[in-house]
């Protein structure tokens, strides 16, 4: 909508990370963007289970360790798969559709929301089904800054930061990447290379 | 580019959410949750996300109309103002001023309904003034202010996550309450014990740890069995019942026919599961109930109401926190409508019209002689329209059209009016009837307050300019007063009509905008260094003990039969609210519903040869309506559902108009019909 100028944005680091994503991805211009930089309270911190709260620079507050891990997380990794799937399939159980983990996601910014489409989610009331919640975790894989606003504003108290943390850690063991950062390209967008796979061009 | 966010108040339930309407150069973007709002806490549901979709819609209304023959016309305010005066005019002075009727609005603000109950007291001269908590809660009202002496909600929406138990029964509670169902799943989280009565199945009773399914119709007897079980267990809370209460021996002997035997015959929840509910109730410290529509819409929706109230009593579950009883009101203000005076039984602040000391006190505050008789309630109004005893309605955004039962009745009663204005956003299948339509600022486009559920004066505050040449209802009431030559009708701001309010209504006493701006303050509030009140009865009732009624149970008045072999019950969803008029509007929720549907259990599908997805008939004594059938676990066997809000299927063709002797509202809850293929 504005067309012209510098924006300046009071960022902590997880909305550091959400501009790079847009950058990456040309929805924001880089050049453009003045950063003003909010390190986390430590409050904030432990609500967000948060392993990486420093801004690149500190403009407002002072800098705090980082929490390592989501306890949930390590309980459920520790769990079988199957305890693993029912304790999602019971939190999924209390969504009441708002769309507010979209609505509130920095890095939601797709035009046509699959969320939307009744080939996926059939508008049949509510809970609206595993599908949305997975969708939803297949498409944040690659892009999740993990700032919690999705589990902050979800009526339900569904625990959707957790997903997204395990989400991050399986992206992280399988290619290595994290997102958020400024210069490298999510892996799921260029697996395709200069040159055709060899598998698939036997098939052909 | 000038941007705004504008803080204002949810206009759909009454859970009264506090949100940001976006604003940029004057169109309406968006709603951002407000992160520091007490109740939502920055959360909304899908209605709350998408509030500002329909504001700035092109149906919206945008200048006055008036009827010429059959057909409608652009009119100045200064015609169609001069025309509704004027005929009322003509019509009060022929037939006397009982043979008009003043229809208010839940969606409206509480000064403006102040003004509309003025309007109708004072400068029309009559108490012929209603509106549609007579459809919602008017047994409450009714059940509460003789059981307790206050018809309100007793407890506030934070006090749910709190509770160790919650028995919801007749709420839909996440559907139609999002956020309070919310604060439910909360307690739920933390182990508390949420028990669901209901014929269908629900987002929360799918959850919930005690899931029991009732017949429509039969709540006193589960109740009273409930009741019966504590009683006989001994998990009666002896000091309150004895300190707080009187009428104790009669509850007893009414409630001891209740065994589980014989609940079960009546009801269909099996014994064990009643008996267990019951225990789970009565032993946990602190229980809270919530319900809604599936209580008080019965022909004997008062006497299910005081059930409530005994069972709250008789465990000492009240006055305290996370306790009470907790009647969840639909509309965004319809507890401040109530509260304004806009019932027929009632002055602003629940001030009785059949006692003379108030009479004498509204007609020394307002300067003018008043009626001493009880008003016309909406559902009688319309009975009395088709006898000929009232003659001309001013509706403020009433759609009976789709909320009353029996449509095609209330199509009768309509036709028959000799002058019928209405002030409306949208046009809708009840303005189609008016001679004169008068286009109305909608929430966004106005100040004032709404008071919600847990009787907290919540702001609304102006975002946009009204569309055309609307006006806020409060202006057309000032307008229209003037016109019927009254005083009193000179007020500049909503914050000036809300201080003459807190003058004569002393449970709003304390309230003033200036307050509200900063603090939100549930009522009781009486004088200006009064906190307000969260919790009620504390210490003692307001009418000093609270009584126990000796309710039985009867049968809803309309049976199945042969012909009609089916229950019908009828409710709402999470995607539309009421009639429509906004939510179908609004792209993103119409989209997830978009179409009238009937819910049937998959017996009785089969039972009728009906499939997921047939059109299928339904028809009731009253008529008939085609949609989709949905097959479905989720209901009892023997009960078909339909939401009433899509006018292309209207679910209120078929309910029944009978209603309940003492609160007149009707059974919106319960008819016979049969299903077909179509």
């Amino acid at each position: 909508m504005i067309s012209k100028g510098k924006i300046a944005i009071v960022c902590r680091k997880c909305e550091e990370k959400a501009i790079n994503e847009l950058a990456k991805r040309e929805i924001l211009d880089n050049d453009r963007i003045i950063r003003i930089g909010l390190a986390c309270s430590e409050d904030q911190i432990a609500l967000c289970r948060c392993n990486d709260p420093v801004p690149s620079s500190i403009d407002l507050g002072e800098a705090h360790r980082g929490v390592d891990a989501d306890e949930m997380a390590l309980d459920l990794i520790a769990a079988t798969s199957e305890e693993r799937l029912n304790f999602w399939i019971r939190q999924f159980r209390k969504c009441i559709k708002c769309y507010a983990c979209s609505i509130n996601c920095p890095v939601c910014i797709c035009d046509e929301c699959v969320l939307e489409e009744r080939t996926f989610v059939p508008e049949k009331g509510i809970p609206p089904g595993l599908a949305f919640h997975l969708i939803r975790a297949f498409h944040l894989a690659d892009k999740c800054i993990e700032c919690g606003e999705c589990e902050r504003s979800c009526p339900a108290d569904i625990p959707l930061l957790t997903l997204r943390k395990m989400t991050k850690g399986d992206m992280k063991d399988l290619f290595g990447y994290s997102a958020g950062d400024a210069k490298s390209i999510s892996p799921l967008l260029t697996t395709l290379d200069e040159q055709p796979l060899e598998d698939e061009s036997h098939e052909c | 580019m000038n941007v705004e966010h504008v803080l204002t108040t949810c206009p759909y339930c009454g859970t009264g959410c506090y949100f940001f309407l976006q604003v940029v150069d004057g169109r309406l973007i968006g709603v951002v949750p407000c992160k520091t709002d007490e109740i939502s806490q920055g959360r909304l549901c899908i209605k709350g996300y998408n509030a500002h979709a329909f504001v700035q819609h092109p149906d919206r209304l945008k200048h006055p109309m008036v009827k010429d023959g059959r057909q409608l016309r652009k009119a100045s305010w200064e015609e169609a103002l001069d025309k509704i005066a004027s005929e009322i005019g003509r019509i009060a002075s022929k037939h006397g001023p009982d043979s008009i009727a003043v229809f208010a609005s839940a969606k409206c603000t509480t000064e403006e309904n102040y003004l509309f109950q003025k309007l109708a007291r004072a400068a029309i001269g009559t108490n012929n003034v209603d509106h549609c908590a007579r459809l919602c809660h008017a047994s409450t009202i009714s059940g509460l202010v003789l059981s307790f002496g206050s018809g309100a909600m007793t407890n506030s929406i934070q006090e749910f996550e709190k509770a160790d138990c919650v028995l919801v029964t007749g709420s839909n509670t996440l559907e139609a309450h999002p956020l309070i169902g919310s604060r439910i799943l909360r307690a739920m989280e933390r182990g508390a014990k949420i028990i669901v009565i209901d014929p269908r199945d629900t987002p929360l009773s799918r959850v919930a740890r005690f899931n029991l399914h009732q017949k429509p119709g039969t709540d006193i007897a589960w109740i009273n069995g409930m009741i019966r079980t504590i009683i006989r267990e001994g998990l009666l809370d002896r000091e309150f019942v004895e300190s707080r209460t009187t009428q104790f021996d009669a509850l007893k002997e009414a409630v001891n026919g209740y065994t589980p035997e014989k609940v079960e015959d009546i009801t269909g929840i099996p014994k064990h599961e009643l008996l267990e509910a019951a225990r789970a109730y009565a032993t946990s410290e602190k229980a809270m109930i919530a319900y809604a529509m599936g209580i008080t819409q019965h022909s004997n929706g008062t006497d299910l109401v005081r059930a409530l109230a005994n069972l709250v009593m008789v465990t000492g579950n009240i006055g305290k926190e996370a306790t009470g009883l907790n009647p969840l009101r639909g509309q965004c203000n319809v507890q401040g409508a109530c509260d304004a005076g806009c019932l027929p039984e009632f002055y602003p602040g629940y001030q009785k019209i059949d006692d003379p000391e108030m009479v004498e006190k509204f007609e020394k505050a307002w300067n003018k002689p008043l009626s001493h008789d009880i008003g016309t309630t909406i559902t009688c109004t319309l009975e009395k329209i088709i006898s000929g005893e009232i003659k001309a309605v001013i509706a403020f955004g009433e759609n009976v059209m789709i909320s009353d039962p029996d449509i095609a009745h209330v199509e009768k009663a309509l036709r028959s009016l000799e002058f019928f204005a209405i002030a409306e956003i949208f046009p809708t299948e009840t303005s189609h009837f008016a001679d004169v339509i008068l286009p109305a600022a909608c929430y966004a486009e106005k100040d004032g307050t709404f008071t919600n559920t847990d009787r907290k004066i919540r702001m609304l505050r102006k975002a946009v300019n009204p569309p055309g040449e609307a006006w806020p209802d409060w202006k057309i009431v000032c307008e229209l007063g003037k016109r019927f030559g009254a005083t009193d009708f000179e007020f500049s701001s909503p914050a000036e009509i809300m201080k003459e309010m807190a003058s004569v209504a002393p449970i709003y006493g304390g309230i003033s905008h200036d307050r509200s701006e900063s603090d939100v303050i549930s009522w009781p509030c009486p004088s200006k260094d009064h906190a307000g009140t969260k919790i009620l009865h504390t210490e003692s009732f307001k009418i000093g003990k609270g009584i126990f009624a000796p309710v039985h149970h009867s049968p809803p008045k309309e049976q199945t039969s042969d012909e009609y072999p089916l229950i019908m019950t009828t409710g709402r969803n999470m995607f539309q609210f009421h009639t429509g008029t906004m939510t179908r509007r609004s792209p993103k929720l119409e989209r997830e519903a978009p179409e009238p549907y009937v819910e049937i259990s998959r017996v009785d599908a089969k039972k009728f040869g009906i499939s997921e997805g047939d059109r299928v008939r339904v028809t009731s004594r009253r008529g008939s309506i085609t949609l989709v059938a949905r097959v479905t676990e989720r209901i009892i066997l023997g009960t078909i559902f339909i939401p009433f809000h899509y006018s292309e299927a209207a679910a209120n063709r078929l309910t029944n108009p009978a209603w309940d002797p003492i609160s007149q509202i009707p059974e919106l809850k319960v008819c016979a019909a049969r299903i077909e293929k179509a």
